[in-house]
């Protein structure tokens, strides 16, 4: 009997010691249940400035193994357009939203709510009324806006009369990179205007406010555009008023209308952000965060912003800021 | 167990089949960990070599028909007869590669420009494709760096320009070959070495010509140490957790990189297998466990049940029965050796047992036989003395006791005799010793009636009423008393003869049941005790109380006994 017994005890450990073994296989085979969803809502989906983004989000997705749902508003101006696609996001369980805000306001509920939802909210690009934002990704536009102020103080002038063509003033990255353009030029002596036009995010709404500008204030001799079609509108603006080299245009982004603006003579400088970084953080930060890994969303995480120009324009720098590699 | 410090066969065993196993299982995995891992660092350089030589030749190729390209366009360009608008359209349509050819003065001027991304735009103020300062190193055919395409307008695409001379026929001493970087994708993207490695492709300078994550590169996210990589010579090379391996193509100008994490190749591989070796050790350990149980079950367990039977053996063999344990042949053999010298050594007790009391009846008999010499002469001449002075009644009374004495004394050779008789010899000796007494001492029978018909050893009162005489009465000033009484009690028969002599000490009581009588011949108290307990077992026998000065009592205890034959036979 007891011989018996002690096999079977011996048996059964034996077993038990499979079943683990098996057990810890199948569970190495599964880690977790399927790939992260994450949202990627954008600003837009046709200017280059977020096709980069998106190329970028692409990146970090196919790195990470990432469910990644890429969508955007038909114009920059749709917050309620980004808030559905919160709530659709929230309906289809994301467990993340990379998120860039057309208002700073507007969204803030939305985000609020998918914040409670359970889904981690990384912020790229535009910033959102949130105390729920996990991570912040992107320009300091604060300081984009002082080097956009250093980009045309360094303009060959003497006298300078400033036109600020801004978008929505609901959009938090505008209104910073406006603050930091006019701390630098209300310190300078040399400034003598200052105007700002806000016009929606698009090119051709960008030349018509240009050319108000102009018309209102023809003394005006540097043109500023705050994103990347209001940088295309206002040089375009300028290459039809025929003004080229006479008023002269910064622009933020880099369009290739705007770089072959520039090798024409017509745009100065442009500040170029790095939106592909921008998009491939996101998500992989995303990615980092469903993983366990914490972040101080106060801190905004840099993405880096250089001043090209003609001189400097076709460096290998330049060329690798300036055109994607696609 | 006697022994518990000394370790038990199983449990001995059982350590040196899980020890040793456990030592060759550790050195097995640790020899075999190192040797794997050994041989899958030389499989992860192997696989990348050969990996990067598939690679290269696909690269070469590749190069080799863009030379062919070359050749073409410069026997094309060099024939004056050719419609080159005609031409163009076809090689370009036919060559997607092919972003722009381009031709050039022998100063370094853009001669013409054909393409189908358009026009040359018209201010040109930039040419990356062609630098009149690296003039010098174009005429041998040189190979660009990747660069932005910046001949046109509105389009930019990353580029590698080929130039070579062209034989001056015409003003054009100089053609340039623009080819799209992102072509070169299908050749490098889907290469995988292992799970997480790629290769890119890197010119003599260090500078990237194509790499799977190009723009993570240029956007600053990720970084290749271009500068050692540069360095290297072909072959593979471990540098920190990263494995390189390098192979320079035909042209000499670019190199195939291989790059694979020690990490992954190794490191986790070796993870697995020490998991994978580590589950097996237990599953082995468990075995081994299984395996000791069984043998201490089949060896040792049947070993120990046969110490455990030697043992009571040896604490009482006379009762012990063997009930003979299974197992392996030689156990089995060594069990029933023990189950024989078991049977045959208590055969050999009872014998030796039957033989020693046959011997001591045998010698009891014989020393009953005889009679005290001295205590016949004596008789005798008492007898003898009466008869002289003409007491002839008290001569016959004596002769009488001393025929009845000597009667009963032979029994006609039965040892048992019943109780009637045994008194009828104790009186006849005490009327005779009474008579050679002078009348020194009395004595009394007490005899409860219903012992008289069982059966008693025969001259059992007689040695303990000598005794009683010599030892008690004997030298007594006042008259002696004895007293002698049967008595049933329960299932024994008690004889009881006192008297009240001088009596005796401890020692001289031990003497007298210890030792035959040395002084005289004849029968002595411990000859009785010793037939009592032959005959009937321990439990039986003599017991004194005797105090100095008071008088001595002897207890003589016996079963009743009912026929002779049951006892006689033994």
């Amino acid at each position: 009997m007891r011989k018996s017994r002690t096999i079977l005890i011996c048996a059964l450990i034996l077993f038990c010691a499979f079943l683990c073994c098996g057990c810890s296989v199948t569970s190495q085979q599964s880690p977790g249940s399927g790939p992260y969803k994450v949202y990627l809502i954008v600003k837009s989906t046709d200017t280059e400035f977020w096709l980069s983004a998106i190329a970028g989000a692409n990146a970090a997705k196919a790195e990470y193994n990432i469910d990644l749902v890429i969508v955007g508003p038909e114009t920059e101006e749709e917050y309620e357009q980004q808030n559905e696609f919160i709530e659709q996001a929230i309906r289809d369980d994301a467990d993340a939203i990379v998120f860039s805000a057309i208002s700073y306001t507007g969204n803030a509920d939305t985000i609020d709510k998918a914040a409670d939802a359970g889904i981690k909210i990384i912020v790229i690009d535009s910033d959102v009324d949130s105390s729920n934002v996990n991570v912040r990704i992107g320009t300091d536009n604060l300081q984009a806006g002082r080097m956009t102020g250093n980009a045309v103080m360094n303009a060959d002038l003497e006298d300078f009369v400033v036109g600020i063509v801004n978008f929505d003033k609901e959009s938090r990255n505008g209104q910073e990179r406006e603050m930091g353009l006019r701390e630098v030029l209300e310190s300078d002596s040399r400034v003598s205007g200052i105007y700002t036009i806000n016009v929606s995010t698009d090119a051709e709404a960008a030349r018509i406010g240009a050319e108000l500008l102009l018309n209102e204030h023809p003394e005006i001799n540097v043109l500023v555009g705050l994103n990347e079609p209001l940088a295309v509108g206002v040089g375009k603006a300028t290459r039809v008023r025929e003004l080229g080299g006479k008023v002269k245009v910064v622009g933020f982004d880099t369009n290739v209308q705007c770089v072959d603006m520039m090798r024409d003579g017509i745009v100065t400088a442009l500040i170029a952000q790095n939106p592909y970084a921008m998009g491939y953080l996101g998500v992989e930060s995303a990615w980092k965060l469903l993983e366990g890994e914490t972040y101080n969303s106060e801190q905004w995480i840099d993405t880096a912003t250089t001043i090209v120009d003609k001189e400097n324009m076709f460096s290998q720098e330049s060329q690798r800021m300036l055109f994607s590699f696609g | 167990m006697t022994n518990k410090r000394n370790l038990r066969m199983n449990n001995v065993l059982s350590l040196v089949f899980i020890g040793s196993a456990a030592a060759v299982l550790i050195t097995a995995m640790v020899l075999f960990l190192r040797i794997s891992r050994q041989s899958l660092i030389r499989n992860a350089e192997t696989n990348g070599r050969r990996t990067i030589a598939q690679v290269s030749d696909t690269v070469n190729d590749y190069l080799g028909n863009i030379d062919r390209s070359l050749d073409i366009l410069t026997r094309t360009l060099q024939d004056p007869e050719v419609d080159r608008e005609e031409f163009f359209d076809v090689f370009l349509s036919i060559q997607p590669d092919t972003v722009a050819v381009s031709t050039y003065s022998p100063q370094g001027d853009l001669m013409h420009c054909y393409s189908l991304l358009g026009e040359v735009r018209d201010n040109l103020d930039e040419n990356l494709s062609f630098h009149k300062d690296l003039m010098q190193e174009y005429r041998d055919g040189f190979v660009s760096a990747p660069h932005v395409e910046s001949l046109f307008e509105g389009s930019y695409p990353w580029v590698i320009t080929m130039i070579s001379p062209l034989d001056v026929v015409g003003e054009e001493s100089w053609i340039a070959l623009d080819i799209r970087c992102s072509n070169i994708s299908e050749y490098i993207n889907g290469v995988g070495i292992g799970q997480r490695g790629y290769c890119f492709l890197i010119d003599t300078n260090g500078n990237i010509v194509y790499h799977p994550q190009q723009q993570l590169i240029y956007s600053d996210l990720k970084g290749e140490n271009t500068e050692l990589i540069a360095s290297l010579q072909d072959g593979t090379r471990v540098e920190g957790s990263v494995i390189y391996t390098v192979q320079t193509l035909t042209n000499k100008r670019w190199k195939v990189v291989g790059v694979s994490s020690v990490q992954e190749v190794i490191t986790d591989n070796v993870l697995e297998l020490r998991r994978v070796l580590l589950f097996a050790a237990v599953g082995i350990l468990i075995a081994m466990v299984l395996v000791s149980t069984l043998l201490s079950h089949v060896l040792s367990r049947p070993l120990s049940d046969l110490a455990g039977a030697m043992e009571q053996f040896e604490q009482n063999a006379d009762e012990f029965t063997y009930t003979p344990v299974r197992g392996v042949q030689e156990v089995t053999a060594l069990s029933e050796s023990f189950d024989h010298m078991v049977l045959r050594l208590q055969g050999l007790m009872e014998a030796v047992l039957d033989e020693q009391i046959n011997l001591r009846k045998t010698e009891l008999r014989a020393l009953q036989a005889q009679i005290n010499p001295h205590f016949l002469y004596n008789t005798l001449d008492s007898i003898s003395w009466m008869c002289e002075q003409g007491n002839n009644e008290e001569a016959v009374l004596m002769v009488n006791a001393l025929a009845r004495l000597f009667r009963i004394s032979i029994s006609r050779g039965h040892e048992l005799i019943p109780i009637r008789s045994e008194l009828q010899h104790a009186e006849s000796y005490l009327e005779i010793q009474a008579h050679r007494y002078r009348n020194q001492f009395t004595y009394t029978f007490d005899v409860d009636e219903e012992c008289l018909d069982y059966y008693c050893n025969k001259i059992t009162l007689q040695p303990i009423i000598e005794n009683a005489i010599y030892h008690g009465i004997n030298g007594l000033v006042d008259d002696g008393e004895i007293y002698v009484s049967v008595r049933s009690e329960g299932e024994d028969v008690v004889f009881i003869v006192s008297d009240n002599g001088s009596g005796m000490t401890q020692e001289q009581i031990d003497a007298v049941m210890s030792k035959e009588r040395s002084d005289q011949a004849g029968i002595g108290v411990k000859n009785v005790d010793d037939r009592l307990k032959i005959y009937f077992g321990n439990a039986y026998g003599i017991t004194i109380d005797s105090f100095p000065d008071e008088g001595t009592t002897v207890y003589i205890r016996m079963p009743k006994v009912v026929e002779e034959s049951a006892y006689e036979k033994k």
